[in-house]
C-alpha cells in the first residue's frame, strides 16, 4: 500500500509541477543578439538578481543572434511553457518585425513577465548638420529630406524616425547601417544629418562637441538634458522608448509565472542592481505584466502604420 | 574644429614627466598585472579553439569586471583582445581552421609549413610577428592617438566602398588561374547575398527558413571552408595512404626567414595599423590585404602558398597590428573599430566611462592605463606564445586518422557554439562540401573567404551612398580617399602584367 500511495504521489507531482519544486533545473534567458550589447549585459545583470531573489534558481543566458532579433526571440517563445525558458523582450523582433512578415510569432504568442527598464532615446543633429535644434530642423526639413542613419531596416530606431516625420510631417531619407556602432561612427564624421542615441551616448558625445541633442522622445524632459525640449511640448504629438523586459512562451502554470513576476519586480526594485543599471546608462523602472503588455500592444500598433506607409507591410512574407 | 580642441588641451595636460609617471601607478601593482597576464592567457586559448572567437571571449568576461577598477578591467578585457586574435593562428596553422576570421589568411603559408614538418617554426613566427605588429600599433596608440583619430571620420559610404573594391581586387592577384580566381569570387560575393538586404530589409534567397535571415553565418562558413574540406581531402588520402603523424620541429625561425620576412613585417604592421583604425573593416580585411601587398612587393611571390614564412608574418602582423589601432577611434572619438571594440565600449560605459575626447581630460589615468595595459599584454602573449608552441604542435604527433576525426568534432562544436543555431550546422557541412570541391577542382577557396569578407562591404556602401546622393554615381570617383584606393585597385590589377614585362625585359638581355 505505501508504495502505492508514494507512486500515487509522485504521479501527481509529476502531473502537476508543484511550485515548491521550482526551480529544479536552471532557468534559461534567450537573449535575440550578440554576448556584450546593452540587451545582453543588462539581462545578465537580471540574472545575477534572479539568483538573489529566488531560492535555489539558477539563471544562465543563452545568447542567439541572427536575423534582427527573431531568430531568439522565436526559439524563446516556441520553447517548452514550464517556466524554465524564458526570453528578453526586445522591441525590434517582438513589436516591429511580426508586420514585416517572415516570423513565425506574433506578439499575441508571449506572456509577459514584466519591464524592469526603458531606454530612453534622443534624437542627436550630427557632426556639420545645417541645423542645430528642433525648430530649424522642423523648417529645414520642410524642403530638403534629413537623412536620418539607423541601425538596421526595419529595426526599432528605423521605425521610430519615421514615426516621428509622419507625426510632425516632415520628409526623413532613413540611411540604414549594419549596426549602431556604424551609424554613431557616420554621425560622427558627419556623413548623416542625424541619428536616435541613447542619452547616456548623446550626453558624452555632445560634451565632446560631437553631436547636438535636438529632441527627447518623452512626455516631459529629462533630468540628463534639462535644456533640450520634447516633441510633446513642440507641439508633436509623438514619444517613443524601446523596453528590457522579459517574456515566456505561453501556457506556463500560473503558479510559477507568478512567482516568476514577484522575482522580476523585486530585481527592478533592488537599490545594487538600480545602480548597476543606471552606470550603464539604463533607466530603471518597473512594469507589471498587463502594463507592459499595453505598452508594447501601443507600440506595436504605432509601429504597424509606420511600417504600413513606408509600404513594408509583409515584406518578408 | 570644437572637435579638436578639448583633445589637445587634454594633451598637454598629461604631458608634464612627474604626472605621467603616477598615471602609470594603478597599472603597476601585482593584481592588475595579474589580471592581464591571466586575460591574455585565457584569450589565447579562447582564440586557438576553432568557434570561441576573441569577441565572445571579451563579452561573456564583461559582467566578471563590473567590480574591478577600470585600470584593471578594462586591461583584462584587452588582454583576452589580443590574446584572442593571436591565439586564432594556433589552429590555423596547425588544423587549417582558423580560430577567429582573422587568422584565415594565416592558413595559406602556415598549414603547408606545419605539413612539411615545420610547424614550431611557423608558430613562432606568427608568434613573432603579433608582438611586432601589436607593439607598433601600441606606440602609435599612445603617441598619435588625437591626431590619426580623424582618418576614422573621413570614411563615408564611397570611401569604403573603393576600400572593399581594392581589397577584392586580391583575388586576381592571389589566384594561380584567373578565371577559376575570378569566379570563385564571384560565387562567394552570390554568396553573401544570403539574407536580409542590407538597406531594404527584404529577405533574399533565405527560401523561407528563418535561420538564414542574417545570410551564412560566417565564422561556421570559414571552419567548413577551410577546415571540414582539408578534412575530407584527407580522408581520401588516408583511404589509400594511412599515413604517420607529422613530424614537429623547433620553435624559432632561421635568421633567413626573419632577414626575408622584414619587408611583410613592416608592411603587415603598417597595413594594420591603418586599416584598424578605420571603423567597421577589422583584422580579416587587414591580414589579407597584407598579405597580398607582401607577396607583390616579394622577389619571390611563387613561393607564397607554399609555406612560406615572410607569408605568415604579413598576416599576423596585421592582425594583432589591428587590435591596439582599433582602440586608436574608440578612446580618441568614442567610436569603436570593429566587434570587439564595440564590446569594450560597453565595458567602459558600465565603469561610468564614456569613450571620447572627453575621457583624456576626465580621466588621463585611464588612458594613460590602456596604452601601459596595451603593451603589456602584448609582451604576455609573446611569452606564453613561445612557452606554449612545444605543448602546442604536439597536437601534431596525434595519428592522423584520429586527428581527423577530433577536428570534425570540433568543427562542429565551433560553428555550434557561435550562435547557438542548427542552421550553422548545416552552413558548415554546406561549405566544406563546397572547399572539398573547389580544392579538388583548383578553384581558390581564399578567393571565396574574400569574397565573404568585402563583398557585402562593397554592395552596402554603393547602395548606401547611392541612397545618399540621390543616385549620383560621381561621388564614387571623387574624394582624395576614394580615388586612393581605386587608383591602388588598377594598380593590384595590371601590376602582375607589368612585373610580367620587366621581368622579360630584364632577362632578356642575358639570354
Amino acid at each position: 500500500m505505501k508504495k502505492i500511495s508514494t507512486l500515487a504521489a509522485a504521479a501527481v507531482a509529476f502531473a502537476t509541477p508543484a511550485l515548491a519544486d521550482y526551480p529544479e533545473r536552471p532557468i534559461q534567458i534567450i537573449v535575440p543578439y550578440s554576448a556584450g550589447g546593452s540587451t545582453d549585459l543588462s539581462i545578465r545583470l537580471v540574472a545575477e538578481s534572479l539568483e538573489k531573489h529566488m531560492d535555489g534558481a539558477t539563471v544562465v543566458v543563452r545568447n542567439q543572434p541572427g536575423g534582427g532579433g527573431t531568430i531568439g526571440t522565436s526559439a524563446a517563445l516556441h520553447g517548452r511553457p514550464d517556466g524554465y525558458v524564458l526570453g528578453a523582450a526586445a522591441q525590434g523582433p517582438l513589436g516591429l518585425a511580426p508586420h514585416l512578415g517572415g516570423t513565425d510569432y506574433t506578439l499575441a504568442d508571449a506572456d509577459f513577465i514584466g519591464l524592469f527598464a526603458r531606454s530612453l532615446q534622443v534624437l542627436v543633429a550630427c557632426a556639420d548638420a545645417p541645423f542645430s535644434d528642433f525648430d530649424t530642423m522642423i523648417s529645414y526639413a520642410q524642403t530638403t529630406p534629413v537623412q536620418v542613419g539607423n541601425s538596421g531596416a526595419g529595426g526599432a530606431n528605423h521605425i521610430s524616425a519615421e514615426a516621428f516625420a509622419k507625426a510632425a510631417d516632415i520628409q526623413v531619407e532613413s540611411i540604414p547601417y549594419p549596426g549602431s556602432a556604424d551609424a554613431r561612427t557616420a554621425c560622427v564624421g558627419g556623413h548623416i544629418d542625424a541619428m536616435v542615441a541613447s542619452p547616456a551616448e548623446a550626453l558624452a558625445a555632445s560634451q565632446a562637441g560631437q553631436m547636438t541633442p535636438i529632441f527627447v522622445m518623452e512626455d516631459a524632459r529629462i533630468d540628463l538634458f534639462p535644456d533640450v525640449p520634447t516633441a510633446v511640448e513642440k507641439g508633436v504629438d509623438f514619444t517613443w522608448s524601446s523596453w528590457k523586459g522579459l517574456i515566456a512562451p505561453k501556457g506556463i502554470d500560473a503558479a510559477i509565472l507568478a512567482s516568476l513576476r514577484s522575482a522580476v519586480e523585486q530585481v527592478a526594485t533592488d537599490p545594487e542592481f538600480v545602480k548597476k543599471m543606471t552606470d550603464m546608462g539604463e533607466l530603471v523602472t518597473y512594469e507589471d505584466a498587463d502594463t507592459f503588455a499595453q505598452r508594447a500592444a501601443h507600440d506595436s500598433e504605432t509601429a504597424a502604420g509606420t511600417i504600413e506607409d513606408l509600404g513594408m507591410t509583409g515584406m518578408n512574407n | 574644429m570644437c572637435l579638436r580642441s578639448p583633445r589637445q588641451a587634454a594633451l598637454k595636460k598629461i604631458r608634464p614627466p612627474m604626472e605621467f609617471a603616477s598615471y602609470l601607478l594603478p597599472l603597476f601593482q601585482l593584481n592588475v598585472i595579474g589580471a592581464i597576464a591571466l586575460g591574455t592567457l585565457g584569450g589565447l586559448i579562447v582564440g586557438a579553439l576553432p568557434g570561441l572567437t576573441a569577441t565572445m571571449g571579451v563579452a561573456l568576461l564583461i559582467p566578471l569586471t563590473f567590480g574591478m577598477t577600470p585600470v584593471m578591467g578594462l586591461n583584462m578585457l584587452i588582454g583576452i583582445y589580443i590574446g584572442g586574435i593571436y591565439g586564432g593562428c594556433v589552429s590555423a596553422i596547425l588544423l587549417r581552421t582558423p580560430g577567429t576570421p582573422a587568422s584565415a589568411a594565416t592558413v595559406l603559408d602556415g598549414y603547408p609549413m606545419a605539413a612539411r614538418g615545420e610547424a614550431g617554426k611557423a608558430l613562432g613566427m606568427a608568434t613573432i610577428a603579433s608582438t611586432i605588429g601589436g607593439l607598433f600599433a601600441a606606440v602609435v596608440l599612445a603617441t598619435l592617438a588625437p591626431q590619426l583619430a580623424g582618418i576614422a571620420l573621413k570614411f563615408g559610404a564611397p570611401e569604403y566602398f573603393a576600400l572593399a573594391f581594392f581589397g577584392l581586387t586580391i583575388i586576381a592577384s592571389l589566384s594561380g588561374d584567373i578565371l577559376k580566381g575570378v569566379l570563385s569570387g564571384m560565387v562567394g560575393i552570390l554568396i553573401a547575398c544570403v539574407g536580409a538586404d542590407p538597406i531594404s530589409g527584404v529577405l533574399r534567397y533565405t527560401f523561407g527558413v528563418s535561420g538564414f535571415a542574417s545570410g551564412f553565418a560566417f565564422t561556421p562558413a570559414l571552419i567548413g571552408l577551410f577546415a571540414l574540406s582539408e578534412v575530407f581531402t584527407q580522408m581520401e588520402r588516408l583511404a589509400l595512404d594511412p599515413g604517420r603523424a607529422m613530424p614537429v620541429t623547433g620553435r624559432w625561425p632561421s635568421r633567413q626567414d626573419m632577414s626575408e620576412s622584414k619587408g611583410g613585417l613592416i608592411r603587415g604592421s603598417l597595413i594594420g595599423t591603418i586599416i584598424g583604425i578605420i571603423p567597421g573593416t577589422g583584422s580579416g580585411t587587414a591580414s589579407w590585404i597584407a598579405y597580398n601587398e607582401t607577396r607583390r612587393s616579394s622577389k619571390q611571390p611563387h613561393k607564397f602558398g607554399t609555406g612560406y614564412a615572410p607569408g605568415i608574418a604579413a598576416t599576423e602582423s596585421a592582425n594583432n597590428a589591428v587590435c591596439a589601432a582599433a582602440l586608436i577611434p574608440l578612446l580618441a572619438l568614442g567610436i569603436p573599430g570593429d566587434v570587439v571594440t564595440a564590446v569594450l565600449m560597453g565595458g567602459l560605459m558600465i565603469q561610468g566611462l564614456a569613450p571620447g575626447p572627453m575621457l583624456f581630460q576626465t580621466n588621463p589615468d585611464v588612458i594613460v592605463g590602456i596604452f601601459g595595459g596595451t603593451f603589456l599584454a602584448t609582451i604576455f602573449m609573446f611569452i606564453f606564445g613561445m612557452l606554449l608552441i612545444p605543448l602546442f604542435s604536439r597536437i601534431l604527433l596525434i595519428p592522423r586518422h584520429i586527428l581527423a576525426v577530433s577536428i570534425v568534432i570540433f568543427c562542429f562544436i565551433g560553428a555550434f557554439a557561435i550562435n547557438l543555431n542548427a542552421v550553422d550546422l548545416y552552413t558548415m557541412v554546406g561549405f566544406g562540401v563546397l572547399g572539398w570541391g573547389m580544392q579538388k577542382f583548383g578553384f581558390s577557396q581564399p578567393a571565396v573567404c574574400i569574397a565573404l569578407i568585402l563583398g557585402p562591404m562593397m554592395e552596402s556602401n554603393l547602395r548606401r551612398g547611392l541612397l545618399q546622393t540621390g543616385d549620383d554615381v560621381l561621388a564614387f570617383v571623387s574624394g582624395p580617399i576614394t580615388l586612393l584606393f581605386l587608383g591602388l585597385a588598377v594598380l593590384s590589377l595590371v601590376w602582375p602584367l607589368i612585373a610580367a614585362r620587366i621581368a622579360r625585359n630584364v632577362t632578356l638581355p642575358s639570354e
